[in-house]
């Protein structure tokens, strides 16, 4: 027997059909009520805990970008895209999700508000059709976002998922999953149960729930009407069980995460907050947790495990023990722990007391290895599809380490030495800084301060023999071009670059203030470096200490010279080259297209890009000054970018930084390459394809 | 017998507290261009990194391991013009607890004997259990401060030392010696002079820094020494080294031609095989 008569324009379903109404209406509001208590508990809990802890921040400025970054990194997702696969993944089940919630939200909304009060229907007709296609699409893909991931944690088990090759994986991850999983096939079947009963002629439209519903052929209509109660029940309560689920899970990142990316710094990317006060304060950076700001430590709550930021550490994937991900994810745990005592403290008013006997966050929550192996790339943070700040976070420790304790690692403290005695890494005499432009006919600005661009040179531009002839190339190149610049000789400074990023705060402090004096003292407006440490110090730190300069990299002005026909490149070249991106080039400034139109240029050769490259580059190891320490733990990072360029089968390695070309020359030595490879900075591979003669050697790099 | 106002306290508790007097130099970086004046009577200061004489840096090291592990109280002491203040709060950054500035331009063409009677001048009149000098100044390399010290407080001299045990009423020490090491130990007070090997001194933390400009330093003037200032030897004049014959480069592609012709140049021109 049929159950109803159908015709054409009778589109529609009756929302709550076969749910005898309104005793379970009345069930069904107390359970959502009860859910929705659960969840407010938890994140009212959750709420006391980020307040309990971490020093004030305030993040509210830009509200225009702020509201822009939740839209497009939260609503559309654009950063879990950069990877294709977990994209996908992630995708389906978010904007599967998303459009079911918009689906119970209409049904409810026809049922609860429209009907009863204005009685007015709108799930019927084509609408209703297409939505119950949409619904049903969306549902698949969830469904399919779930296999997809349960494939990832249980089957292809990427490395991200883990830390050096152990799964990460927890219950909670497990039953995140297989809920969403059940919400979605219980809801299919209470939809063929239904179709089955009902039969619409029409309900193909909802053509998972109809499939299904052929599966239920035979099944007497009165036991379908039993179960389809039973399993719309499980769904409700599944439904309602998962929100009430959401602050005690995985699931809270639905909240953290955009809130994150709401929260996050819209400072130039790599900018590190300076310490403003050194008279008054007693410890310097951060060696207790609640010495984080409460927005430092809110980011560890907003990390999901994705794993994107091991993807591409350079420490991690040369066997060093840190992981951005562990790192973030230990500071979380640590959090977890300490937070209860301080909202109790809060509450009594009273400041928490130091328990005796806890654990230290620096040395023992973080290891020092894992503190110190940073290079300060910057991959982390520029993948994070949370939006978590892990760099700033290590600085803080190691300022800590390095301003308070004094306690880091020997050959760092000698480099630092030499910073504060000589203005430069090395220790070389301040007095030589200048001597590589001696018979170049460079003048200082104590000569002639009247040209347009200052060159800061930099520590490796000046003292070291590879690095100067790199100064060489490039003053050669301005004078071609007739470009109207100075350096400032011996009156020049280290940059300050590695100082800070080792934690040496007051040391960066004393070295930029001292180049700022002088660059101030003769009006420098417009600065060349051709070093991306000094290029990047100089455009986002120095302004903090007075100095305001239009800052370029040399590869940008070069780029600019060859487009305006300023300096012609006659000469071919011959090779298979590869670019390397610097990551303070790259990932810091975003300059990935003047190196590749420089390589462009160059007539004769090939180019070809490595497996990483551009914002996915690999750091070459020098960053953060990890030029100055020693590296005994796994693989050398410089190495392993050397063996990437040796994948591409390229012969010359091309960089635009002196610390990356040190490094890439040592790479290339250890990987017994030096028949067969060779690295240039693209200034000194302009200078050759300009056809200028080969640059002759500093005389001083050939000591009798 | 010694002056340590902690004596008493230190016998009570059965703590082994120990004074340590520091002398430090300021001497101008290893790196810095040293240029002679046009005069022969000195060398230009004005471009000059100073730095805190690297032996001393061993020596105040040691001071600070000394009171860490005993208690007591370090003091470092140096003879030099204002500059040399600097040199004082780089210690006490690192963790002395006071200094003494013996600040006078009578001290200007010091030689050796002037500075130890100085130095002991001071030291006399604070307590000291351990006195601590570099084996030697960097600048001018005369290595004769720390003895002619020890001899003008009358007290026993450990010189040129790489290890150093402090027992409470006596200090060990080791002294590399021409193919040996040699073992010495004398009774407090006394004079050590550090060699390198001693120790790695410390890089000073910033909240030492920014403690070490409030801590006391005595500045005193010749006067309230109340000794003779005379120098027993005097610098007649100073001479740049001879400039180096600029070095030679030997260009070419093939090793053997560019090993063939460095032997040509050692015998024919060098003179050297
Ligand atoms: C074992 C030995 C071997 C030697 N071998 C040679 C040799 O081969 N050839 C040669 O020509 N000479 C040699 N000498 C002599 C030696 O070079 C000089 O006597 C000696 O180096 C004096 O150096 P100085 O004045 O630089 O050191 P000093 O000035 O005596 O410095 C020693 C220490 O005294 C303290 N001090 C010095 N000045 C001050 C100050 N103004 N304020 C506070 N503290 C101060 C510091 O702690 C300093 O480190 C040798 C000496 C010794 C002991
Ligand atoms: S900045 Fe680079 S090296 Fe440091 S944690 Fe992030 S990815 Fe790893
Ligand atoms: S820190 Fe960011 S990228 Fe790394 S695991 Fe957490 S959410 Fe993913």
């Amino acid at each position: 027997m049929k159950e109803h008569e159908f015709y054409v324009g009778m589109e529609g379903r009756e929302v709550f059909w076969n749910i005898p109404l309104p005793a379970f209406e009345i069930l069904l509001f107390a359970l959502t009520a009860v859910a929705m208590a659960i969840f407010g508990y938890g994140v009212y809990r959750r709420w006391q805990m980020w307040k309990a802890m971490g020093k004030p921040e305030m993040r509210l400025d830009n509200m225009g970008e702020r509201v822009k970054a939740v839209i497009l990194e939260g609503l559309l997702q654009v950063k879990t895209w950069r990877d294709l696969y977990p994209g996908i993944m992630h995708g389906l089940i978010f904007f599967g999700f998303f459009v079911l919630i918009f689906g119970a939200a209409f049904d409810a909304g026809q049922h609860h508000v429209t009907e009863p009060l204005f009685g007015w229907t709108f799930l019927k007709g084509n609408f209703y059709l297409g939505f119950s296609f949409l619904l049903d699409l969306f549902g698949l893909f969830v469904l399919v976002g779930v296999i997809m991931a349960l494939d990832r944690r249980f089957v292809t088990k990427p490395d991200r998922l883990g830390y050096k090759g152990k799964m990460d994986t927890t219950p909670d991850d497990v039953i995140v999953l297989l809920l969403i999983g059940a919400i979605i096939v219980t809801g299919f079947i209470v939809e063929a149960l239904r179709i089955h009963v009902t039969n619409p002629p029409w309900e193909y439209w909802s053509f998972v729930g109809w499939l299904l519903a052929k599966t239920f052929t035979g099944v007497e209509l009165d036991t379908a009407r039993t179960l389809h109660l039973a399993s719309w029940w499980v769904h409700a309560i599944l439904a309602l069980g998962f929100i009430a689920y959401i602050p005690y899970s995985r699931l809270l990142h639905m909240i953290t995460t955009p809130a994150n990316h709401f929260l996050q710094s819209h400072k130039p990317t790599g900018y590190i907050e300076p310490i403003r006060d050194f008279e008054n304060a007693e410890a310097f950076g951060v060696g207790k947790l609640e010495e984080f700001t409460w927005k430092q430590i809110f980011d560890s709550d907003a990390c999901t495990r994705c794993g994107r930021c091991q993807d591409g550490c350079p420490a991690y994937l040369t066997g060093k023990p840190l992981s951005p991900k562990k790192l973030v994810q230990d500071i979380k745990t640590f959090w977890l722990e300490k937070a209860p005592a301080a909202v109790k403290a809060a509450k009594a008013g009273e400041v928490p007391t130091e328990e005796e006997g806890g654990k230290a966050l620096v040395g023992e929550v973080v290891d020092l290895h894992e503190l110190w192996a940073c290079t300060n790339c910057m991959y982390c943070m520029e993948h994070c599809s949370s939006s978590i700040e892990h760099v700033p976070k290590i600085i803080d420790m190691r300022r800590y380490k390095v301003l308070t304790e004094a306690d880091f690692a020997p050959e760092l403290q000698l480099t630092c030495r030499n910073m504060e005695n000589n203005s430069n890494p090395w220790g070389v005499g301040a007095h030589l800084r200048g001597d590589w432009a001696k018979e170049m006919g460079v003048k200082t600005l104590a000569e002639d301060p009247n040209v347009e661009y200052l060159f800061y040179v930099g520590c490796s531009g000046s003292f070291d023999d590879r690095g100067k002839k790199i100064s060489v190339a490039f003053a050669k190149i301005l004078q071609e071009a007739g470009v109207s610049f100075g350096i400032l000789g011996n009156e020049e400074g280290c940059c300050g670059d590695s100082a800070m990023r080792a934690g040496n705060e007051y040391l960066f402090q004393a070295l930029a203030q001292a180049n700022i004096d002088t660059m101030n003292g003769y009006g420098v407006k417009k600065i060349i470096a051709i070093c991306p440490h000094g290029f990047n110090a100089m455009k986002k730190d120095y302004p903090n200490f007075g100095g305001n300069y239009e800052v370029y990299h040399h590869t940008e002005i070069i780029a600019k010279l060859i487009a305006d026909g300023k300096i012609k490149l006659p000469e071919a070249l011959k090779g298979r080259f590869v670019y390397h991106d610097s990551c303070f080039l790259g990932r810091y400034n975003k300059i990935y297209d003047a190196p590749r139109q420089i390589l462009k240029a160059i007539r004769g050769i090939e180019v070809v890009e490595m497996e990483r490259t551009l914002d996915k580059s690999f750091c070459c190891g020098a960053g953060g000054a990890r030029m100055w320490m020693e590296e005994d733990i796994g693989d050398r990072i410089n190495n392993t970018r050397t063996k990437q360029a040796m994948d591409v089968k390229a012969d010359t390695i091309a960089v635009g930084c002196p610390f990356c070309l040190t490094m890439m020359a040592d790479g290339i030595k250890d990987n017994q390459m030096t028949e067969s490879m060779q690295t240039w900075d693209l200034a000194e591979l302009v200078v050759k394809a300009m056809g200028k003669e080969e640059i002759k050697p500093p005389v001083d790099t050939c000591a009798v | 017998m010694r002056e340590s106002p902690r004596l008493c306290d230190a016998q009570e508790k059965e703590v082994l507290t120990v004074n340590i007097i520091a002398c430090v130099k300021q001497v101008p970086d290893t790196e810095a261009q040293i240029k002679v004046k046009a005069d022969g009577s000195g060398i230009e200061e004005g471009q000059i990194k100073w730095v805190m004489n690297p032996y001393d840096e061993y020596g105040v090291e040691e001071a600070l391991k000394l009171k860490e592990k005993n208690g007591g109280e370090v003091t470092v002491v140096s003879v030099g013009p204002a500059r040399a203040m600097e040199t004082i709060r780089t210690a006490l950054a690192m963790g002395a607890d006071k200094g003494v500035h013996i600040c006078d331009p009578v001290f200007d063409g010091a030689d050796a004997f002037v500075v130890a009677n100085a130095l002991a001048a001071v030291i006399k009149t604070l307590p000291h259990d351990i006195i601590l000098c570099g084996q030697r100044a960097i600048d001018d390399d005369a290595g004769q401060v720390g003895s002619m010290l020890a001899e003008a407080l009358g007290l026993p001299q450990l010189t040129l030392v790489t290890k150093l045990e402090y027992t409470g009423s006596t200090v060990k020490v080791i002294r590399p010696i021409e193919g040996a090491q040699l073992s010495v130990e004398t009774v407090l007070p006394c004079v050590v002079t550090a060699q390198k090997g001693l120790n790695e001194p410390r890089y000073a933390s910033l909240p030492g820094i920014m403690k070490a400009k409030k801590k006391p330093v005595d500045v005193k003037d010749a006067a309230a020494l109340g000794i003779a200032t005379d120098a027993k030897a005097k610098v007649a004049k100073t001479i740049p080294p001879p400039a180096r014959p600029p070095g030679k480069i030997i260009c070419g592609d093939e090793p053997a031609q560019k090993a063939a012709e460095l032997g040509r140049l050692l015998r024919e021109e060098a003179k050297a095989i």
